[in-house]
């Protein structure tokens, strides 16, 4: 009871003034942000492909070509901005020589580069079909195209299935790995809950969708269905997410959780924290009604592509909130820690770096690998004719 | 050990911010965070420090003797003592806190399982240490400490803490801190040997003894005598260091801002 008292009489005064204390940078740099965007990106396009690559579903198909392309490019960029986060880049194969089974990080540096592996794979295989039709076609394209299948036999239906199974094995792996690191450290009340798992997994879900609009419509594909899909896909996700969160909150509320106190704390304290609040709870319920109103009328499927970004933008901001601005909540001292982004490679220099890279990435594959033709589709040719004489459907 | 854990179970009952739930950590914790096997160091030994704050004046020679013994670059510190502005619990008036912070050497340090590299390990004699040479700098045990104890060190890229001078207690020296202490408050020593001095303090004080954060239930073994209970959890207090004002009370910046 004498504690108790004590306690409430230290809460009504709040004159108490902190004269010395250091500043606690922050420990993990935008790079982790790229990182678990990327990544998450990566998993949930890999299944958002499945129902067309595994299963063989007709109607999924063309959603398979665009996502199988977002799953492929953002697991090549995504192990380099997790290595960029690294003080000491260079001694990554330490991850090797000393692994530690205790860690989260060890095991996903175990499941990372099978999962890539495991996608290149995949995707070779469902790309070397379309690559051998351009066999006859002259200089570099034509040489990839030959050189690139290894060999002029069918793929087997049973191989893509097969390795597309293992691939979303490791996909799982790999999501619960990114998902468990950060939720396990009881050092940051704001990360330790076993809600930030399920909601890295939703707006992961909600972004590769809406990185599956956006190549749709900028590849000059267009495809209606696709489009739909995809929109359906961030529906029912933001309908998931809505409700992690309300129960995350709704129980938080109920048993006095750390996570939830702390989250409430520091929207109360920070007028940049509840600028984010606000700001995620407007980009989330705009997403919505937003798909909502574009399945039910027709005539904005145009403006998909917008819808697509915005999704993007939902999914790298929670990470941003999460992995950047929990760092600048104090552990030990008052008030906030100040973080001001770097413009070099920690910083901004990184950010656009990574964006840059991946872009790249998708454009080289682009040129090189005829990957609308996968699983009966057209090649680019007819690209041309469609973004100019065909109604746009977005 | 005893002693952690029985501070651990008296404080936990004080402290309000209560336990946190969170079944899926639990589950995680129980199979992969758990605690590797100690290594190195003397096995009969279990190195401690009791702060007296009563003894404590704020002067932070601590905090410059770390800092030139260790070579901790500028900003960043392995000991640094907190002071506080607070309002008396007896009298009402306003007074200092002191409160000498570093790396606890918990009984069971949550830096150390994460570590994907086995860069950082607690020794035998309990001291937590970190092989700057195979450390490869993800920051996962800076983020894993709840007491902000390590940091990366920009010299050497990888992660830095206290050691309790650990190169100076081989040699038979007081780590830095202790040895500068003008007021004697820093009692370093082994636990398990009861002749010792911080074995008979913790003896003699049992009962009024703290650990910060017991509830993060790491079983620190850095103990506090003279504790004010606030100071346990994080301290609810206004910023008056960093805050840079003009005459209009906006805020100007940050003062050593790097940016």
């Amino acid at each position: 009871m004498y504690a108790t008292a004590k306690v409430k009489n230290w809460g009504m005064n709040m004159e108490n003034i902190e004269l010395i204390a250091p500043r606690y940078g922050i420990a993990w740099y935008p790079w982790a942000v790229q990182y678990f965007f990327l990544i998450a990106l990566s998993y949930a396009s890999l299944w958002l492909a499945m129902p067309g690559t595994i299963m063989g579903r007709e109607r999924w198909k063309p959603t398979a070509r665009l996502a199988l392309l977002g799953a492929v490019s953002t697991a090549i960029v995504a192990p380099v901005t997790l290595l960029a986060d690294l003080h000491q880049p260079l001694r990554f194969w330490h991850f090797y020589a000393y692994p530690n089974n205790a860690s989260w990080m060890s095991l996903g540096s175990l499941f990372l580069p099978l999962y890539v592996v495991l996608v290149l794979a995949l995707a070779w295989l469902v790309w070397r079909e379309p690559l051998r039709e351009r066999a006859d076609q002259s200089g570099l394209q034509g040489l990839i195209a030959r050189l690139a299948p290894l060999g002029s036999w069918a793929t087997p239906r049973w191989l893509v299935v097969a390795v597309g199974l293992a691939a979303v094995a490791l996909s799982l792996a790999v999501m619960v790995y990114t998902g468990a690191e950060v939720a396990i450290l009881k050092a940051r009340p704001l990360w330790h809950t076993e809600y930030l798992p399920a909601m890295f997994l939703l707006t992961g879900v909600i972004g590769a969708a809406g990185l599956a609009i956006v190549v749709n419509r900028f590849s000059g594909m267009r495809h209606p269905v696709a489009g739909d899909q995809m929109l359906t896909v961030i529906l029912i996700s933001l309908v998931l997410a809505g409700l992690v969160a309300g129960g995350w909150l709704a129980q938080g509320l109920a048993i006095n959780e750390g996570s939830v106190s702390a989250a409430l704390d520091t929207v109360r304290d920070n007028p940049d924290w509840r600028r984010f609040a606000y700001w995620g709870m407007i980009a989330g319920i705009v997403l919505f009604l937003g798909a909502g109103m574009s399945e039910v009328l027709g005539s904005w499927r145009g403006t998909r592509w917008v819808l697509g970004l915005l999704a993007l933008h939902v999914a790298w901001m929670f990470r941003w909130t999460v992995l950047m601005e929990v760092q600048t909540v104090a552990r030990n001292s008052a008030g906030f820690q100040q973080y001001v982004v770097d413009i070099g490679s920690q910083g901004i220099l990184g950010i656009v770096g990574s964006f840059g890279l991946w872009l790249a990435v998708i454009l080289i594959i682009n040129l090189f690998v005829p990957w609308r033709a996968a699983f009966g589709g057209h090649d680019q040719t007819a690209t041309t004719s469609a973004i100019q004489g065909e109604p746009s459907y977005g | 050990m005893d002693l952690a854990r029985r501070l651990f179970l008296g404080q936990a009952a004080k402290v309000t911010a209560g336990a946190a739930f969170v079944p899926f950590a639990s589950v995680a914790e129980a199979s992969i965070n758990t605690q590797p096997p100690r290594r190195g160091g003397d096995p009969g030994k279990r190195y401690a420090m009791l702060i007296d704050l009563r003894r404590c004046i704020g002067c932070q020679a601590c905090t410059v003797s770390c800092h030139i013994e260790n070579e901790a670059p500028l900003g960043k510190f392995r000991t640094i003592v907190s002071q506080t502005e607070v309002e008396s619990m007896e009298t009402g008036e306003m007074a200092q806190f002191m409160l000498p912070r570093l790396c606890n050497h918990c009984d069971n340090p949550p830096c150390v399982p994460v570590c994907p590299v086995n860069a950082t390990w607690q020794r035998e004699d309990g001291i937590v240490v970190v092989d700057s040479d195979r450390c490869v700098g993800c920051a996962y045990c800076v983020q894993a400490c709840p007491y902000d104890a390590r940091f990366i060190n920009d010299r050497t890229q990888t992660a830095d803490k206290c050691t309790f001078c650990a190169h100076r207690l081989e040699v038979g020296l007081l780590p830095a801190c202790v040895e500068s202490c003008v007021g004697g408050a820093r009692i370093i020593g082994d636990l398990n040997d009861p002749d010792s001095q911080i074995a008979q303090m913790v003896a003699e004080h049992r009962d009024d003894l703290m650990v910060l954060q017991p509830d993060k239930n790491t079983r620190p073994h850095v103990f506090y005598l003279g504790m004010d209970e606030r100071f346990v959890t994080r301290p609810s207090a206004a910023p008056g260091l960093w805050d840079v004002r003009n005459g209009e009370g906006q805020e100007l910046g940050y003062e050593y801002g790097e940016h």
